[in-house]
């Protein structure tokens, strides 16, 4: 075990690495304004004495490094400053609609993962028949199409044709849970096809890989049944790329939300994102910067880790 | 038909068999009209070169089409029961129960994700044979009848932590769980060195008397099928040539293919010696050591010299060392320690820091044609840029050198000049990577296991090319290779290698006499002969407790 | 019943009887299980329904047809290779390439075929369409169509550029990376590992709420995020050249990078680079739209597909289709490019495996 655990290990310290790095990244890209951040918020405007005063209550006159560590520090501990805008503290804004990103892209995952890996799994059995072909259009289809455009087209016909679902996905907090579903479910609806048609064509793709190899060829002459091959043969093997494919397409649930929480207004870590850089309220876009691309290392992390504990040669070293 | 199975009972009989396989939008014929006809017991060997059929028609014995393939005429008769009609299922009973299967490579066609013993207990238990607790029993018993060491432990291993050889015969065990009729062998000992072949084979063959079951041993060397089988069939492009009981067929073969096959390496150049007048050898390797980085030592003391017009032949199993030494010589990997001398002059370590001149004397011809050349590029380029490169030839003067070149190779300037590696057939691509090394007008040429991809016929016509071109041109050939056939036939001197030393080196004529040195001897017993009794009288010579793990160290 | 769904069926299960007839086992599967289904739909949304079915299978033949034309006329005009090539195309890539060529017209010629400009104000705010604006009018009253036609030049305009940097900067990286090895190789493997580590569009966010929404900067930031990934698959396609004996030869001979990279790497690697650029156009594409329709893209009055979804989105809760338009334009350009790029690796694919 002592190979499995040394190889954990250097995934995971790899991982804090890389979040480190993009912390650097993001906080310094603003020191890339041209001027500072006071001028740049207040704009031409602005007379002396505010941007001074600007730059006083943002601390910006000690080096850029030691305001880093500070914010560091702060976001460690879940403080990432206030608002320049409305004076509101970052992690208030953030933290209930982290909640409800958190609860959308769940949502979606919940539906989405097993759904997905079922029909990729069917396809690759039946690859070539015309229900893969089909399945290849559609698939093909919907990951073409931006995220907006399968929003609206689910408003205009389950929303505003028929009406079966509300076409703004509020929030309230006196909804009981079903409510909640209810008034998600367009949103949730548009994540899970575009995240079902990229995972179904992974899933797909890795097994039929899986199927060719020699040691399938062998069970099958050794007459195992199909449905004995594909569990007992090829899915012990297929974990890892399996695992892959999910991780991946759930970070790619992240970036997704961003846009489909603004088609259907609801109130999440993205919209704040997408007003924040349209009112350069820098604190608020590097605390969600922050947390969106924290939030996918993660994911890839665990990838990683998973297919090291589901790998056979790991798993049983010589 | 052989004498001994007249009276016996027909197992397998395949009748006008036709097969088609997909490529390029339509389905072309691979195998045209093969008839088989096995008894119980009996031991049919297949052989043929690369694209002979020989894995289709066995593939087709177990009623199966690999994909892209298919049965499209003829019959398949196995006890009384037709495959080509029969149901999926009712074929699928038949595999592994009745009708077993040995892959080319055990590492690749055992499940990485469970033990051996699993794998050998899934047919009996699926089939209801025997009990899970007597099927592993059983298990344990073919293994130390497969004299595989610890049989009692090694079936709790995942593949990858038993090496190739013990595969293969776990694989052959796994075949015989449920004593099958038939077992169809597919080139089982193609992939294993020869001092592990041995084993393999003389396992294989102990357990089919054993239990007297029927196979179909596919393999393309002859000597291998010599000791295995009681009749062989030759193939030739998906068409029968010829069949008879072994020893006929070794002793008179009546086609002319058949002939031609079996005269391969009567060739054999006439030994040179090293001058006596004390000049400096043309390449001289003194005390190399070499490691990839972070790795073990794969070179421990290397030491040996090349002499100008003659061949050194550098022999040894995968993992020696050999081809690590010529990349230390290319300049490719840097020793670690040591030197490596031309004409008496120490060569820089890397090969970039080597003047044009030094990489123009020592050039390389390559095992696999199809890697060797760009598949992108006119031949005319291919031998035409080292011309131009070392030589500054341009215009006419370029496309002269080149007739002259292709000329030497013995493929006619008209008809190659402006074609495509891809459109070249193996022996043709091999002749061109020769012509790229003249090219550039070395004085040394490293051949890295030229042969060993290519068909018998073909490999035989290169060794004459490669020998005919050192007498007129005065090469030196560093020549590696496993194969102590063409050591035979090409070497003026040999040099042993096992785990990255020097064992043993010498004239040819003096390494091929006893007294050698142990490892040597083993290299050399190993090799089959044509003689059907070689494996036998081998086997008695050494002992049967003693083949065992020398082969598997 | 009306005489549309009587013919409707009779349609349709004369075809099928005809497919059993012929033996035309899949095409019968197809045409019957329509039947069935229809019954179905037949019965909950009455005629309707049935109309959306015969005109969605007749949008579908149209395609077929358009595309299986369309790909004869491709056969036609190029050489023997080519052609032999473009005759194993399904319909799904003739499709495809026809849409792609169509878009390419519309691009270039966009000022000639758009009958009034990107920003003439001609019309009321949302009027409908009628027959001098075909699709209608925009939000301030401007051609909906003449936009659309506009929007192909500017908006495909752009994410070529963005694309071509991309590829230029990531392709070069690579291609470097794999024959120099050593530091640089692992320099730019980290430097690509972080930059893939932010999503995407949060990354653009950061950068467009820094430096503004500038054209220049799009280009640029979008090229930056996308890069890393074309330098992986071209550090991955060359990584597998490099190591082949004719490159190895080639070092050997004394050869400098520029020659090996040009002479024995590039030839090799051409068909995935290209089935590449296509999927790594359609990316950049949809994070631009994306952009755009989170009003940080190409900035009014330009005609762009992207912004134009976002100031007519209002209408879709009535019922309206018009912001549905540019952003099926968006969808159907990557649809084409997608169908072209499954069909290319399913050609390089399956030349690997002989």
């Amino acid at each position: 075990m002592g190979d499995i655990t040394r190889l954990i290990l250097k995934r995971l310290g790899l991982g804090l690495v890389t979040i480190l790095v993009v912390s650097v990244l993001i906080f310094f890209a603003v020191e890339l304004l041209p001027g500072d951040i006071a001028q740049a918020v207040l704009g031409q405007g602005a007379t002396e004495e505010t941007v001074a005063a600007m730059r006083e209550q943002l601390g910006l006159d000690r080096p850029a490094f030691v305001r880093y560590f500070d914010w560091l520090g702060g976001a460690a501990t879940g403080d990432f400053g206030v608002s320049l805008v409305s004076g509101e503290r970052v992690s208030e804004a953030i933290s209930g609609r982290f909640a409800h990103t958190l609860f959308l892209a769940s949502y979606a995952a919940v539906i989405a993962v097993p759904i997905s890996i079922l029909l990729g799994v069917f396809t690759a059995l039946y690859r070539n028949t015309i229900f893969d072909r089909v399945a290849n259009v559609l698939t093909l289809s919907t990951i073409s199409s931006p995220e907006f455009f399968l929003g609206y087209i689910l408003i205009l016909f389950l929303a505003v044709r028929v009406t079966m679902f509300p076409a703004i996905a509020s929030l309230s907090s006196d909804m009981t849970f079903l409510e909640l579903l209810h008034r998600t479910f367009l949103p949730m609806l548009t994540l899970v096809l575009v995240v079902t048609a990229h995972m179904m064509r992974m899933t797909r793709a890795a097994i039929i890989n899986l199927l060719a190899s020699p040691y399938i060829e062998m069970a099958r002459l050794k007459g195992t049944p199909p449905w004995k091959v594909i569990v007992k043969h090829a899915l012990p093997n297929a974990w890892a790329p399996i695992i892959n494919v999910v991780a991946l397409n759930l970070a790619y649930l992240i970036t997704g939300v961003v846009l489909v929480e603004v088609v259907f207004v609801y109130p999440g870590i993205g919209q704040l994102l997408v007003d924040a850089v349209a009112k350069r309220d820098f604190p608020i876009v590097q605390a969600c910067c922050l947390i969106f691309a924290a939030t996918f290392i993660l994911l890839n992390l665990a990838a990683d880790v998973g297919s090291i504990l589901t790998n056979p040669r790991l798993r049983h070293p010589k | 038909m052989h004498d001994k199975f007249k009276d016996k009972e027909i197992l397998l009989e395949i009748r006008d068999l036709k097969i088609e396989g997909y490529s390029d939008e339509t389905w072309v014929p691979i195998i045209k009209g093969v008839d088989l006809t096995l008894h119980r017991g009996e031991v049919l060997g297949l052989i043929g070169e690369s694209g002979a059929g020989k894995s289709t028609i066995g593939a087709a014995a177990m009623g199966y089409a690999r994909d892209g393939t298919r049965i499209s005429e003829g019959s398949i008769e196995f006890d009384g029961m037709e495959l080509t009609t029969a149901s999926e299922s009712e074929r699928r009973m038949l595999r592994g129960s009745r009708i077993a299967y040995v892959a080319q490579s055990a590492a690749a066609s055992f499940n990485p994700s469970h033990k051996l013993i699993d794998q050998h207990a899934e047919a009996p238990v699926h089939y209801r044979i025997k009990k899970r607790m007597e099927a592993q029993e059983d298990a344990m018993q073919l293994y130390e009848q497969l004299r595989l060491p610890n049989p009692r432990e090694i079936g709790f291993r995942y593949p990858h932590q038993v090496s190739g050889g013990q595969l293969q015969r776990a694989m052959t065990a796994m075949a015989m769980s449920c004593r099958p009729d038939l077992i169809i062998f597919d080139e089982p000992t193609t992939a294993l060195d020869v001092t592990t072949q041995i084993e393999v084979l003389a396992a294989i063959r102990d357990i089919v008397d054993e239990f007297n079951t029927a196979a179909i041993y596919i393999t393309h060397d002859l000597a291998v099928v010599a000791q295995m089988a009681d009749t062989i069939k030759v193939l030739l492009k998906g068409e029968e040539v010829e069949q008879a009981p072994t020893q006929q067929m070794i002793d008179n073969p009546q086609e002319e293919y058949t002939k031609s096959l079996w005269a391969v390496r009567s060739f054999n150049s006439p030994q040179r010696y090293r001058p006596t007048d004390g000049s400096d050898p043309l390449i001289s390797v003194q005390n190399v050591d070499a490691a990839y980085t972070g790795g073990i030592k794969v070179l421990d003391d290397v030491s040996f010299d090349i002499y100008p017009g003659m061949t050194v032949a550098v022999v040894g199993e995968s993992g020696s060392g050999k081809s690590t030494t010529a990349r230390c010589i290319t300049g490719l990997l840097p020793p670690m320690s040591g030197q490596i001398l031309c004409k008496g002059e120490p060569l820089p370590p890397r090969y970039k820091d080597r003047t044009r001149d030094q990489l123009r004397q020592a050039q390389m011809i390559y095992q696999m044609a199809d890697t060797a050349l760009n598949p992108k590029v006119r031949i005319s380029e291919i031998i035409g840029r080292p011309a131009q490169f070392y030589g500054g030839l341009h215009g006419s003067d370029l496309k002269q050198r080149v007739d002259e070149l292709l000329d030497l190779i013995e493929l006619d300037p008209v008809q190659f000049y402006s074609r495509y590696p891809p459109e070249l057939s193996g022996g043709q691509k091999q002749r061109i990577g020769i012509a790229r090394a003249l090219a550039a007008e070395p004085e040394f040429i490293i051949c890295d296991e030229v042969t060993s991809a290519l068909d018998q016929l073909v490999a035989e016509g290169i060794l004459k090319l490669l020998d005919r071109l050192q007498d007129e041109l005065g090469l030196a050939y560093m020549f590696i290779t496993h194969d102590l056939a063409t050591v035979r036939s090409i070497a003026d001197e040999v040099v042993v290698m096992q785990h990255g030393k020097v064992v043993e080196q010498g004239p040819k004529d003096e390494m091929f006499k006893p007294p050698h040195h142990p490892y040597t001897d083993l290299l050399l017993s190993s090799v089959p002969e044509m003689d059907p009794e070689w494996l036998t009288t081998v086997l008695e010579e050494r002992g049967v407790d003693n083949i065992g793990e020398a082969a598997d160290r | 019943m009306s005489i549309f769904v009587i013919v409707y069926y009779a349609a349709l299960i004369g075809a099928s009887c005809l497919a059993a007839f012929y033996k035309q086992r899949g095409v019968f599967m197809l045409i019957f299980s329509l039947t069935l289904v229809s019954f179905v739909l037949g019965i909950i949304g009455g005629a309707g329904a049935l109309r959306l079915v015969a005109t969605a299978a007749g949008v579908l033949a149209l395609a077929a047809g358009t595309s299986y034309a369309f790909r004869e006329f491709l056969i036609q005009i190029s050489r023997p290779n080519l052609a032999k090539e473009l005759r194993t195309a399904p319909l799904t890539a003739a499709f495809g390439m026809f849409v792609i060529f169509t878009y390419a017209i519309a691009g270039i010629f966009a000022p000639w075929i758009a009958p009034y400009g990107e920003a003439e104000v001609i019309g009321q705010a949302f009027a409908p369409p009628d027959q001098n604006m075909l699709l209608g009018g925009d939000q301030l009253g401007r051609d909906m169509f003449s936009r659309i036609i506009f929007g192909a030049r500017n908006s495909v305009g752009l994410a070529l550029m963005a694309t071509l940097l991309a590829f230029v900067m990531g392709a070069i990286a690579g291609l470097l990376a794999a024959v120099k090895g050593g530091w640089f190789d692992q320099l730019m493997g980290r430097i690509a590992d972080v930059i893939m580590s932010i999503p995407s569009l949060i990354f653009a966010l950061l950068m467009l709420s820094i430096f503004g929404t500038g054209l220049q900067v799009i280009v640029i930031v979008v090229a930056v995020i996308y890069s890393p990934r074309v330098f992986r698959l071209t550090r991955a396609v060359a990584g597998n050249i490099v190591v082949m004996d004719y490159v190895e030869a080639s070092k050997l001979r004394g050869e400098g990078d520029w020659y090996l990279v040009r002479k024995e790497i590039l030839p090799n690697a051409t068909a995935p680079l290209i089935a590449e650029f296509g999927l790594e156009f359609c990316f950049v594409f949809l994070l631009i739209a994306g952009l755009s329709f989170l009003g940080l893209g190409i900035q009014p009055p330009t005609a762009d597909w992207g912004s134009m979804v976002r100031e007519n989105a209002t209408l879709i809760s009535f019922g309206d289709i018009t912001p549905l338009i540019p952003a099926g334009a968006i969808a159907l350009l990557t649809v084409a490019i997608n169908f072209v790029v499954d069909w290319m690796l399913f050609r390089t694919s399956g030349l690997k495996e002989q």
